[in-house]
């Protein structure tokens, strides 16, 4: 079916990565961090100094053991960070001089989804999957009732999931296979694409249904599209993927390999020539960073403390490097690394600088979805964005915003996001809580002039019902 | 040394545990009035939008500034026509200003007063919600009202109908009507009547605005050009109907106020001043409504007000059009209150969450039924896009 998505926004922002790979020099260190997989609460199985090798369990699920992460790489665990209260903040381990990031298993393969299942878990490919609600890894004895697998991507600078997927068409549509006989046989998976591409994909499993969506963001997200195609009601769960995670989950089945090799993108403003890189999931990114960063076009103000905020002592510049988009994603301070679910770095200004009677100028420089500044003379131009909250948090105040950037028929977003706040289960589960996710309010959250966390505050809310539908 | 840095060296001096504690939130306010705030995003979506409430709260007063403007020539103008004076526009307009001057820094002192104190007490920061209302509520008062009962009226409705419910956002009753209701029931005869609309006459010149004349079956002096224009009687900032026009289109522009709400309280007006004037209850047909009065001032900047309105987007047709058909009601029906429309707002205002009770649980109807349509129908409807 054809779906037109009309409440959202497109953030046009300088830096889109061109459509070259390069291999990204191997790096010294893998880092894993168990918060890449919400709330997981993770069982330590390494400690620092023991050997691991690809597919190798290092931390499983307290909740449920057969779920594992595992070794991305072979090398030797060299440090385990912890932070507050002993929470493990990031396993690094020191990668074996001259290996590779793909090995190849024995297994016996089957159609049936017991063992497809356990063949998943045991090498650490379970994780690939998410379900909604929650976002959360499934659990190994869930019953989806369909299989999502948005194939765009429309938040900033995303990477073309075209170009990703590219001579991965084959094992694509393989893992497809695999995935429909894991959930049950005859789950239907539906594939959305964007309006007016095509997916040139053969050989799709019985029961594959093809959608396209137009739009602006989030029309690429599975939320909204979830919404549209299959709404959850309480107690109904569906399983979404990321394209090349389903590749590698073909590949896995269909060659024997068993990798998370990985494509991103590195992408923003003050990135110096974006493009993608190839390269593994859990890889130190400190090296391409060093390279990377434009140093050169801010050395110009260095003297000045006011412009940049968070000029470092020695008076360089870092901008806020994250794994994934400004939207939804996540600053990297230490460690760098991206998350297991992202395959896009974005580098962009860290903001914070003060201005007098700010509020009250024009604002040519000043992007703003309500037309307040005159910035909205160069709409159409790309902006480079920074840091900067551009304000205090405040109650809610303009009460009709959320709706312009929401695209959920029938969720009005405000009550949603009050009865989170007043933690009111019920009235979450009335207006449709299972059917959204923390990433459907980031364009909430970047228009509030409230400066509302939305996101936090659904998050926080999914938690809590989650926790008490498990209870 | 910079504003920044002078800044950044006294904050210290506020903080817990310092002498100056106690002024913390009035010195936060005033920093971040002079200077933007230097936070970043640490949570959630790392870019945000320019726009914060400041920002709404300086458009919404530069949107009132032609009505405001036009209000204070008209003040000294109406007292020197009542005089039988002539005069220039600069002396009409200084004679206005200086009327105005003393009122809206009674009300801004008394209000923001009471702002910061409560702010202080919470812990919290001063925030800008009374920017506006400190604006409006001089510009819906008569020109010669006493300073003492504005202030009064300020620091009550701040209070009573704001601060006690939690601060801006928290409110469910409009500040600035509040304000005027007050000055309405407790001390009315300063400003209803006909004494109170022309400023500064020793012999208490009467004159009586046009929707009073129309109730009391008085001749009609002002023409439609008269009304339309502002050069008639009235409270300071609601006389002149093409600035408060010209304030609407840049509310409507920047997106600050609600169409919906704008659109339906005219709508409701008009269709209900019509239809009293085609059943001959009302001499005067649903255009001449919408320009008489206080109508236009409020159904643009009283009504709009985001957080007293209706927040769903449909509640806001029904809000809007429910002000519009009690406003016209109240002066028809009810001889004894000639200007309904701040009535029908705080009504209205106090019914707004039972209107949005009632769209969300249709919303939530809604969602149900689509599910269920899903799961009876889904495998004909998604067979379709094989």
């Amino acid at each position: 079916m054809d779906f037109r998505i009309r409440q959202g926004l497109d953030l046009r922002l300088n830096g889109a990565a061109a459509e070259t790979v390069e291999t990204m020099a191997r790096p010294e260190y893998c880092h894993i961090r168990p918060s890449d997989f919400r709330w997981l609460k993770p069982h330590l199985l390494v400690a620092e100094g023991d050997s691991v090798d690809i597919g190798k369990a290092v931390f499983t699920d307290k909740n449920d053991e057969r779920v594992q992460i595992v070794s991305p790489v072979k090398g030797t665990v060299k440090e385990i960070v912890r932070g507050e209260k002993r929470v493990i903040e990031c396993i690094s381990i020191a990668l074996d001089r001259d290996t590779g990031t793909i090995v190849p298993v024995t297994f016996e393969d089957s159609d049936e989804a017991p063992a497809l299942r356990s063949l998943l878990l045991q090498y650490g490919l379970w994780p690939c999957l998410r379900q909604r609600p929650f976002s959360v890894i499934p659990s190994p004895d869930a019953q989806p009732k369909a299989i999502f697998i948005s194939c765009f991507d429309t938040s900033p600078l995303a990477p073309s999931m075209s170009f990703l997927l590219h001579g991965k068409e084959k094992s694509f549509a393989f893992g497809l296979q695999k995935l429909q006989q894991a959930a049950g046989s005859g789950t239907p998976i539906h594939l959305c694409v964007q309006a007016g591409k095509t997916l040139e994909l053969s050989n799709l499993p019985q029961n594959t249904y093809i959608h396209h969506f137009s739009g602006p963001h989030p029309a690429g997200n599975v939320g909204p599209q979830i919404h549209r195609v299959a709404p959850l009601d309480k107690g109904e769960s569906v399983w979404y993927v990321h394209p090349l995670d389903v590749a590698r989950i073909g590949r896995f089945f269909q060659e024997k390999l068993l990798g998370f090799d990985t494509t991103f993108a590195l992408t923003g403003p003050e990135a110096h020539s974006p493009h993608y890189y190839a390269s593994f999931y859990g890889a130190d990114l400190s090296g391409l960073l060093k390279d990377t960063l434009k140093k050169e076009a801010v050395q110009q103000d260095i003297t000045n403390p006011d412009k940049h905020a968070t000029a470092d002592e020695d008076g360089s510049y870092t901008p806020r490097i994250i794994s994934g988009n400004i939207l939804t994603g996540k600053q990297i301070k230490s460690h760098p690394s991206l998350r297991f679910y992202d395959h896009q770095l974005t580098l962009i200004q860290e903001g914070g600088e003060r201005e007098v009677l700010g509020w009250f100028l024009p604002g040519l420089r000043k992007w703003s979805f309500s037309h307040t500044f005159m910035a909205w003379l160069s709409r159409h131009k790309a902006f480079n964005f920074n840091t900067s909250q551009h304000g205090d948090h405040r109650n809610f105040v303009m009460t009709d915003i959320y709706e312009k950037v929401f695209p959920f028929d029938n969720i009005p977003p405000l009550e949603l996001l009050k009865a989170c706040l007043t933690h009111d289960l019920d009235k979450m589960e009335e207006l449709g809580i299972y059917e959204v996710d923390d990433e459907d309010f980031a364009l909430c959250e970047v228009v509030c002039p409230s400066k509302m966390p939305c996101q936090e505050i659904v998050r926080e809310g999914l938690r809590e019902d989650r926790e008490e539908v498990d209870n | 040394m910079s504003l920044t840095n002078f800044s950044d060296r006294i904050r210290k001096h506020f903080e817990k545990g310092k002498p100056l504690h106690c002024f913390s939130s009035l010195f936060d306010a005033v920093d971040t009035f002079l200077l933007t705030p230097k936070t970043v995003t640490t949570t959630g979506s790392h870019i945000r939008d320019a726009v914060d409430l400041k920002r709404i709260m300086i458009t919404v007063m530069i949107a009132l500034c032609p009505a405001l403007l036009f209000g204070l020539w008209n003040t000294g103008y109406q007292h020197y026509l009542a005089l039988g004076q002539t005069c220039t526009i600069w002396t009409c307009f200084s004679y206005g200003f200086l009327k105005w001057l003393p009122l809206v820094i009674v009300t801004y002192v008394s209000g923001l007063a009471v702002e910061v104190g409560f702010a202080q007490w919470r812990g919290k920061q001063v925030e800008e919600g009374f920017f506006v209302t400190g604006f409006l509520i001089p510009m819906i008062m008569p020109p010669d009202i006493p300073l003492w009962i504005v202030s009064v009226a300020t620091i009550f409705s701040v209070v009573f109908a704001k601060e006690v419910f939690g601060g801006t956002g928290y409110n469910f009753l409009n500040p600035a009507l509040m304000t005027r209701a007050f000055v309405f029931f407790a001390y009315p005869s300063v400003i209803s009547g006909n004494s109170v609309w022309v400023s500064g006459s020793p012999e208490a010149i009467t004159g009586a605005t046009p929707l009073a004349q129309l109730m009391n079956g008085g001749e009609q002096t002002a023409s439609f050009l008269d009304m339309f224009i502002g050069t008639i009687l009235g409270c300071i900032g609601e006389t002149s109907k093409i600035a408060i026009l010209i304030g609407a289109a840049l509310l409507l522009f920047t997106q600050v106020a609600s169409w919906r709400i704008m659109l339906s309280v005219i709508a409701g007006g008009f269709l209900t001043g019509s239809l009293f004037y085609g059943t001959g209850l009302c001499p005067i047909n649903g255009w001449q409504h919408l320009l008489m009065g206080g109508f236009l001032f409020g159904a643009v900047f009283m009504a709009t007000d985001p957080v007293t309105a209706t927040h769903t987007q449909s509640g806001k047709y029904i809000y809007g059009l429910l002000i519009g058909i009690l406003a016209i009601v109240i002066r028809v029906i009810n001889k004894g209150y000639p200007e309904g429309m701040m009535l029908a707002i705080l009504l209205m205002n106090i019914f707004a969450p039972l209107i949005d009770y009632c769209v969300i649980q249709i919303k939530i109807k809604k969602r149900k039924k689509n599910i269920l349509s899903h799961k009876t129908q889904g495998s004909s409807i998604i067979k379709n896009s094989k």
